[in-house]
């Protein structure tokens, strides 16, 4: 991903003597080592890290022959040689050697170039060819035991008289303790994952050292720490799944430090391809990676999958109420899941200046939204490959976006515990997703508000019959109170009727209201068959007076239906006035609609609905559902269009055909309760939480 | 003595016919309410009948053709409408076929209660 992650691969020299066969050392124009490649390693022992900033005389056995060949290359500008060196490990080695002043741009000697290539005793040249192998090369530490300094003080106290398991956990507090001062970048391939070695820089030893050898790096620390400045301790390791037959060097750094020890590891890689191979191919990902369109994460949660494990083998079974009862777990995981590497898109969707913003625990991509980490952890814990929601996010400049989260868990057998979050930016479809909602609801509402307007007469008829009988039987009960004796028990009997009649007249008044009013569609679990009785009330009255015959055929035990009351009902009024449109002016006979419900084979709610009508025109049939298509010469041509789009945001289908005894058929299917999420779509809110 | 006047009255409308026969037995008349206009051309047969009040829109058949029915058949029966319909068609083609008078719901008792003892009485009745 992106290059700061890792050190800047400079291409000066340092960068070009990696490759070169000799030790290639800089020193500055006191001749204290600058730069030291990865040969001088192999030749000296010395790891690049622990020689920076040491004068080269220092490591010399002879300091005197040193102070004489460096006053000679001051004087003629270069020098050649044979000079012996002290080795890491105490030995000492010959080699060939040559060394030229360097000038900077005004003329002033800036530093000193040393080429070497090692000679045996008989003086002949050990030459290896080629660049040093990164598989030979050591995996170098530098780290600061300080923060140790009370536990390393309490072992010296009780030298000798620590039990054995106590000692292994102050050991473990030791390293745990110690914290990594620099790495170099073998160290940081090896046990960094994807982190460079400057990532490493301030954490602890612990995190990176493999758990069964920290009592041994402990008790070489402590060594070390004992002995005199320039002691070399070392160890042979078994092979722990990183490198075979490690061994590990460990040496105080000079007084300067006091606190700090260099480490060498020396072993090869199980994977024993050239590193240069590896690097040209993992360049080429990482670019990809860093300019892929999607925003990415690495997020190394291998503490987690070890927490995991031990909560399964303790028996979890239910784990998102483990983490009901457990919230701190949810914080840990906020607080130490380390996101390891990002790209790109990724700093731009959260709004970050650089790689660094957003390398830290992850809790900063739940801050709005915490709940949606639980659910990632559950469903690792789960053993899922990858888990999705949308969810919003809080960007380091304070906006809020709907963004679409997945995340990819690792695979428990692969070598390597990264988990990638990818983070898709939603915010301006959502926006349109709820706009085109609005647009939908507006237009449904159009459409019912225009069907009403077919109904008015209707409507009205409706309405004021229970009128007519309230005025009539109020005027009655009024000239039964005028007469001399008053007949309180007639008027009793008027005024119930009085009441009942204006309990009708309100009925219908709610219901028309109900259709009319523009409201937010509320999603609820429905009986079809009731939808159904309740829009036969609105068109009561077009069928009696048109003596149009309704057969209702309803089945028994349907399963119920998501969706909203108000948009359904309309979506079968509408159905049903074009049927009696379309039996109207047809012989007494034909005069008929049939209405039935039941299931299609996948369970789903079937609802058919026919007339003997005409029929619908083979060249209409393809055309019924597009809006502002009409046959009727004062339709808008917009009421088959709704109920299409209304059927299909319940998760549903609309379908029309002609029936082969005549007459138009239209067949509605909508999804039964429970198989489809339709609530949040009908009420215009993104849908939560399904895998992917 | 003469006989107690006897209305008909056909609506389908339960609520109003109802309401409409309570108002004429307290107003002195004798009234026979019918559901549709079938079961009342059924009792004409049996029953005499001084007036008319009837409904326009009505499943079956309607009030229009109730009263197409009688003026073909000549019966001299007069016939007053009470009915939501604002159709001023339908109404003046009533009115051109004897009706007596064409009342819109709701109608007010008195000008209802005029309009029928002015048919009973054998005079004209104006429109609404």
């Amino acid at each position: 991903m992106t290059s700061p992650l890792r050190e800047s691969r400079d291409h000066d020299e340092a960068g070009i003597a990696e490759f070169a066969s000799e030790s290639i050392v800089i020193l500055d124009e006191s001749g204290k080592v600058r730069s030291w490649n990865p040969a001088a390693e192999r030749i000296f022992g010395w790891p690049a890290l622990a020689l920076r900033g040491t004068r080269i005389a220092d490591i010399s056995p002879s300091p005197a022959d040193e102070r004489r060949a460096w006053a000679h290359l001051l004087q003629e500008g270069s020098w050649h040689g044979r000079i012996s060196r002290y080795t890491r490990d105490g030995g000492i080695v010959c080699a060939e050697v040559r060394r030229h002043l360097r000038y900077d741009g005004t003329g002033m000697h800036c530093d000193v170039i040393e080429f070497a290539y090692p000679t045996r005793d008989s003086g002949e040249t050990q030459y290896a060819a080629g660049p040093v192998p990164d598989r030979t090369t050591a995996a170098s530490w530098q780290i600061d035991v300080s923060p140790a300094a009370e536990i390393i003080a309490q072992i010296a106290a009780r030298a000798g008289s620590v039990p054995e398991d106590e000692l292994r956990d102050i050991y473990s507090r030791l390293v745990e303790r110690a914290l990594i001062v620099e790495v170099n970048e073998r160290t940081a391939r090896l046990v960094g994952g994807n982190r460079g070695p400057a990532l490493l820089a301030g954490q602890s030893v612990a995190a990176f050292w493999p758990v069964g050898s920290r009592g041994i790096l402990a008790e070489l620390v402590l060594e070390a720490l004992r002995g005199r400045e320039g002691k070399v301790c070392r160890r042979q390791l078994a092979s722990d799944g990183i490198l075979r037959d490690p061994l590990v060097t460990v040496w105080r750094a000079g007084r300067a430090h006091s606190g700090r020890l260099f480490i060498a590891v020396n072993g090869a890689a199980d994977d024993d391809r050239s590193y240069l191979f590896l690097r040209a191919s993992e360049a080429r990902y990482r670019k990809l990676i860093d300019y892929m369109p999607v925003a990415l994460w690495q997020v190394d949660a291998s503490h987690m999958g070890k927490i995991y494990a031990q909560l399964r083998a303790d028996g979890v079974v239910d784990f998102e109420r483990y983490l009901e009862e457990h919230p701190e777990l949810v914080e840990l995981a906020a607080a130490t899941v380390n996101v390891t590497d990002v790209n790109r898109r990724a700093i731009e969707l959260v709004g970050g200046a650089g790689v660094q913003d957003l390398i830290r625990p992850v809790g900063y991509l739940f801050a709005a939204n915490p709940a949606a980490l639980r659910r990632v952890m559950i469903g690792r814990f789960t053993g899922r490959k990858n888990y999705s929601e949308l969810m919003k996010l809080q960007t380091l400049d304070n906006r809020v976006l709907d963004v679409r989260f997945s995340v990819t868990y690792p695979e428990p057998l692969l070598e390597l515990d990264t988990t990638i979050f990818s983070l898709e930016d939603v915010t301006e479809q959502l926006r349109m997703e709820t706009q085109l909602r609005q647009l939908q609801a507006d237009f449904s509402h159009a459409a019912r508000v225009s069907m009403l307007g077919e109904l008015a007469s209707s409507i009205a008829h409706e309405v004021n019959q229970p009128l007519a009988a309230i005025v009539t039987n109020a005027e009655t009960s009024l000239r039964w109170l005028g007469r001399d004796k008053p007949d309180i028990g007639k008027v009793e009997q008027l005024t119930a009727r009085i009441v009942a009649s204006a309990r009708r007249a309100d009925e219908i008044v709610q219901r028309v209201r109900g259709m009319a009013v523009k409201q937010a569609p509320a999603p609820v679990e429905l009986a079809f068959n009731e939808i159904i009785q309740e829009s036969l009330l609105f068109v009561r009255h077009e069928i009696e007076t048109r003596s149009v015959r309704v057969r209702t055929s309803y089945a028994r035990g349907l399963p119920p239906v998501i969706g909203d009351r108000i948009q359904l009902q309309q979506v079968v009024v509408n159905m049903l006035i074009n049927a009696i449109q379309a039996v109207e002016g047809c012989d007494e006979a034909l005069q008929e609609i049939a209405l039935s419900t039941g299931t299609d084979e996948k369970g789903d709610l079937l609802f058919m609905l026919g007339d003997r009508g005409p029929g619908i025109a083979p060249d209409h049939i393809a055309r019924i559902f597009d809006g502002f298509f009409t046959t009727k010469t004062h339709g808008m041509g917009i009421g088959l269009a709704i109920c299409q789009s209304i059927v299909t945001a319940h998760g549903g289908e609309l379908s029309a055909s002609n029936r082969p005894g005549g007459g138009a058929q239209f067949r509605v299917i909508l999804p039964r309760a429970g198989r489809f999420a339709a609530a949040d779509q009908i009420a215009g809110r993104p849908a939560c939480a399904e895998g992917i | 003595m003469p006989e107690l006047p006897t209305v008909a009255i056909v609506d389908d409308d339960e609520a109003v016919r109802e309401a409409l026969g309570d108002l004429l037995m307290v107003s002195g008349l004798t009234c026979h309410t019918f559901a549709g206009a079938a079961s009342f051309l059924t009792a004409c047969t049996e029953f005499h009948f001084d007036c008319l009040i009837t409904d326009i829109r009505m499943p079956g058949m309607t009030g229009i053709e109730l009263i197409e029915r009688l003026h073909v058949e000549g019966a001299g029966l007069p016939v007053i409408v009470l009915s939501s319909v604002l159709d001023e068609q339908a109404r003046a083609h009533a009115l051109s076929l004897g009706a007596r008078a064409w009342f819109t719901k709701p109608v007010s008792d008195e000008r209802l209660l005029g309009a029928i003892a002015t048919a009973i009485d054998g005079g004209r009745g104006g429109g609404q």
